[in-house]
């Protein structure tokens, strides 16, 4: 019998985490969260005149004694806010068990914040398909196939909401412009978390000698000799794509996170919080 | 270390063959990765040509330079010992069946000869290699060539001289040609050196002893006087005269006893017999040699011409009939397998088995343009035909020769260009060769009729049919003579002797033969499983009976040849073994081991 993908218990036990909500007003259905425009809460937000139509009820008849001007109290309006966890199913995910066994953990973790957090969240992995609801963390697990030949990420259409809270998890190692990927991800987001997942070896791989590297993606096979000028030459441009990644999310308000597979659960999630991805619960 | 095959260090070349190949081979294993991109803009090749590194010591190295070491060194034949010169001797022992006679303690030469053979094979030790060759008409090779001294042991055993008198001269030039220049000849006989043998020890065996033996034998039968006999030659082979019983058995039954006193010398013995008994068993009672004491004859089958004189009345047709009549084994019969006719009678066809003879004018089919003529010689003769052996035509006037074609006959006696006895073969339905004579001469006015080779002539022409019937040339042979046995057909089945110990299966075919084979005994023909004939065959010879000439003595000396250099196996060196392990463990260990942990990188 294989082994279960996500230890869920672990999983927990490390997920003492919500999402790094924004103080600033959010979208969304009635909840418990203010929401950006005027509603039903007990806040008191603002006054504006009275125009026909309005509920009398709302008329602030303590200040028509007082200017006698007819003026209608506004309250806050109170919102559950959406939250879009897009989630990278590419082969390139599942290059090695290891990294396998991180995404899904790390998924889990993410997936519990979500689920901490009073939300209508929606996962999704392919424009193509519509987005699932997320109702419990475990509902994450049956998303971790990884078998497309793409990541969502490339597509150019993705089912996101307006105003919604959006995390995405991916490895990035696919050719982007990040500042483009970054925006286009961003656009009418009400907050953005990108968490990029490698293994170590794709961060820093080491001298092996004569190997024939294969795109897990099927983007062909290149015979490299990977000695140490090789090396410093990848290690080189890997780093400037994750430093690009970085720049692009801090130009677009965006939360970004480094998550190298083998690192400890709990190490993960205290690595996310310090990135601002989740907060404690 | 010492290499058996030095040549095979060569494949040490392997090694850096190996190390160029880990020096300079990039090899490429798979490895799957998620950002292929990230790695393409790399340079592929460094500018200026590849790159000399260091060798890598890997253990696929190590492991692959140690398997090619170990296999080269096995091919070279390394071992840590030397292979060994071992002395190689050469022994010529005599076949004849004199070296099987005993001496009043029971003794035979053949158990002197092994017994110094084993002599000289203890005391050379058992590393010695040894080729044993018995002498004969055809010399044998028994044990070797250059076997071990236990295997020529067992070859000793088995060994049981019986074969007539030979010179040993082939057998010394096989044991000669053995020996070469790497051993030593030791020649075991009974009989004394009759000169010095060069490097070679000559070892006589022998005994002089009295000895009676059989020195011929011979079973006749006549017909007409319904008896038959045997005519022995007994030899008492010493000064006295020697007492000995004489019995004469067939099949199981005794026939005939008889005490005699055979005088020394050669002496003659005729003992009259039943007609009609089956092969009889004659035997002297025991002496030194039992070789020639006992003697088996077959009854012989006379092979009776049946003749027809078919020639017209006259001075031919009497002077044939007297000339017949004075030839034994003719019987005059309807069905003949010899006819005398006509000679223009030849053309006509006839039945197959019967051979024709014409007198006179040829046929027509035959003739040549031109008138008969006379001759009175001279005569060319063709004298190696029987027809024609001891046929002279001296004084014979030969009138009426008619002129032939060519090539109408083959003829046998000419004058100048014209044939007067000719032959010729014709083909049969049964596909044999049935051949007419013609006497082309005119019998009414020859005198070859009243010539000395007139009945010379029919008695050739007798004698020549009755040589083609079926049946065996004789019924008695010596052993090692030819025996020919005309089937008369093809045969039924397979064909196969049967002689004692010995059966031999024979080539299919109208005619047989074979030698026939020691020790000797009734011999039996089969056609399948029916015996077909039964023939004597006998040892017979005088000279083996004769023991008085056997000596002990020793000439000569083994010489100290060089030896032969013992090549044995690459199993019998502890080397070939470690040598063996390392490198098939190298091999295994590398492809089994280390390989799916190279695929797994």
């Amino acid at each position: 019998v294989p082994a279960p993908l996500i230890d869920w218990r672990v999983v927990r036990a490390a997920a003492a985490f919500r999402l790094a909500i924004p103080r600033t007003p959010l979208g969304g259905l009635v909840g418990e969260r203010l929401g950006s425009g005027s509603g039903s809460s007990l806040e008191f937000q603002d006054y504006r005149p009275y125009a026909p139509g309005d509920d009398l009820r709302h008329v602030d008849w303590a200040a028509y004694a007082r200017s006698e001007l007819l003026a209608i109290r506004l309250f806050r309006e109170e919102v559950a806010p959406r939250i879009d966890l897009v989630l990278d199913i590419s082969r390139s995910m599942v290059v090695t068990e290891q990294k396998l066994r991180a995404y899904g953990e790390l998924s889990g973790v993410l997936a519990c914040a979500c689920a901490s957090t009073v939300a209508d969240s929606r996962i999704i992995t392919t424009g193509s398909v519509e987005p699932q609801p997320l109702r419990v963390p475990e509902d994450v697990e049956r998303f971790l196939l990884c078998d497309a030949p793409l990541s969502a990420l490339e597509e150019t259409h993705l089912p996101l909401r307006r105003r919604s809270l959006r995390v995405v998890i991916s490895d990035f190692l696919f050719p982007h412009d990040a500042d483009l990927l970054v925006s286009r991800l961003a656009r009418d987001s009400a907050w953005l978390a990108l968490v990029q997942l490698t293994l170590r070896e794709e961060a820093e791989p080491a001298a092996e000698g004569s190997r024939r590297l294969v795109d897990v993606e099927g983007r062909g096979h290149l015979d490299l000799v990977l000695d140490d000028a090789v090396i410093q030459a990848y290690r080189a441009r890997f780093s400037r794509l994750r430093m690009g990644l970085s720049t692009a999310a801090r130009r677009a308000g965006a939360s970004f996170a480094h998550v190298v597979a083998g690192t400890p659960i709990r190490e993960v999630a205290r690595g996310l919080a310090a990135a601002g991805v989740l907060d404690p619960a | 270390m010492i290499f058996a095959t030095p040549w095979g260090l060569l494949a040490l070349l392997a090694v850096p063959a190996i190390v160029a190949i880990h020096l300079f081979r990039r090899r490429f294993p798979v490895r799957a990765v998620a950002g292929l991109f990230l790695w393409q803009l790399t340079r592929l090749t460094p500018e200026g040509g590849a790159k000399v590194a260091r060798l890598p010591i890997t253990p696929s190295l190590i492991l692959e330079c140690l398997a090619a070491l170990a296999l080269a060194l096995i091919l070279a034949g390394a071992r840590l010992s030397s292979s060994g010169i071992s002395p190689h001797l050469v022994v010529l022992l005599d076949d004849s069946a004199s070296m099987a006679a005993v001496n009043g303690r029971g003794e035979s030469a053949r158990d002197r000869a092994v017994r110094r053979v084993t002599t000289e094979l203890d005391r050379r030790g058992p590393s010695t290699r040894v080729t044993i060759v018995a002498s004969g008409e055809r010399p044998a090779v028994l044990a070797g060539p250059a076997v071990f001294a236990a295997d020529a042991r067992s070859a000793l055993d088995r060994w049981q001289p019986e074969a007539p008198h030979h010179s040993l001269a082939l057998g010394l030039r096989l044991a000669r040609e053995l020996a070469g220049r790497t051993g030593t000849l030791m020649v075991i006989s009974d009989l004394p050196a009759g000169a010095p043998e060069e490097g070679a020890l000559w070892v006589s065996v022998g005994e002089p002893l009295a000895n009676v033996g059989i020195a011929a034998a011979e079973r006749s039968l006549s017909p007409t006087e319904g008896r038959g006999s045997v005519a022995l030659t007994l030899g008492n082979y010493s000064d006295a005269a020697s007492h000995r019983r004489l019995t004469v058995s067939a099949g199981g039954k005794n026939v005939l006893s008889r005490e005699l006193d055979v005088p020394p010398g050669v002496s003659s013995l005729s003992l009259p017999l039943p007609p009609g008994l089956p092969a009889v068993r004659v035997a002297l009672s025991a002496d030194a040699l039992a070789r020639d004491n006992e003697v088996v004859l077959a009854e012989p089958r006379p092979r009776i011409v049946g003749v027809q004189n078919r020639l017209r009345d006259g001075r031919g047709r009497q002077a044939l009939v007297k000339a017949l009549g004075a030839v034994s084994g003719v019987s005059e019969a309807d069905s003949a397998q010899l006819v005398f006719v006509e000679a223009g009678e030849l053309d006509r066809p006839a039945a197959p088995g019967v051979w024709h003879v014409g007198f006179g004018r040829p046929p027509a089919p035959w003739l040549a343009a031109g008138e008969p003529r006379d001759f009175a010689g001279p005569f060319v003769l063709e004298k190696r035909h029987p027809l024609l052996l001891g046929v002279t035509l001296g004084g014979v006037v030969w009138p009426g020769a008619t002129p032939l074609a060519a090539a109408a006959v083959r003829p046998l006696a000419s004058a100048g260009d014209q044939v007067l006895i000719g032959i010729q073969g014709r083909a049969t339905p049964a596909t044999r060769l049935d051949p007419a004579i013609v006497f082309n001469v005119d019998l009414a006015r020859t005198n070859l009729i009243r010539a000395p080779d007139w009945p010379i002539l029919i008695s050739n022409i007798v004698e020549m049919r009755r040589q083609n019937l079926p049946g065996p040339e004789r019924w008695n042979y010596r052993t090692g003579e030819w025996v020919r046995v005309r089937l008369g057909r093809d045969p039924k089945g397979p064909l196969h002797f049967r002689c004692g110990p010995v059966e031999r299966a024979l080539p299919a075919g109208r005619d047989l033969e074979f030698v026939a084979p020691a020790p000797g005994g009734l011999l039996q023909i089969l056609e399948g499983n029916e015996v077909r004939f039964e023939l004597g065959v006998n040892f017979l010879d005088d000279t083996e009976s004769n023991l008085r000439q056997q000596v002990t003595s020793e000439t000569g000396q083994l010489t100290e040849a060089a030896g032969l250099r013992a090549e044995s196996g690459p199993a019998s060196d502890p080397l070939f073994w470690v040598l063996l392990a390392i490198g098939g463990l190298s091999i295994v260990i590398n492809w089994c081991l280390l390989a799916p942990a190279r695929h797994s990188a």
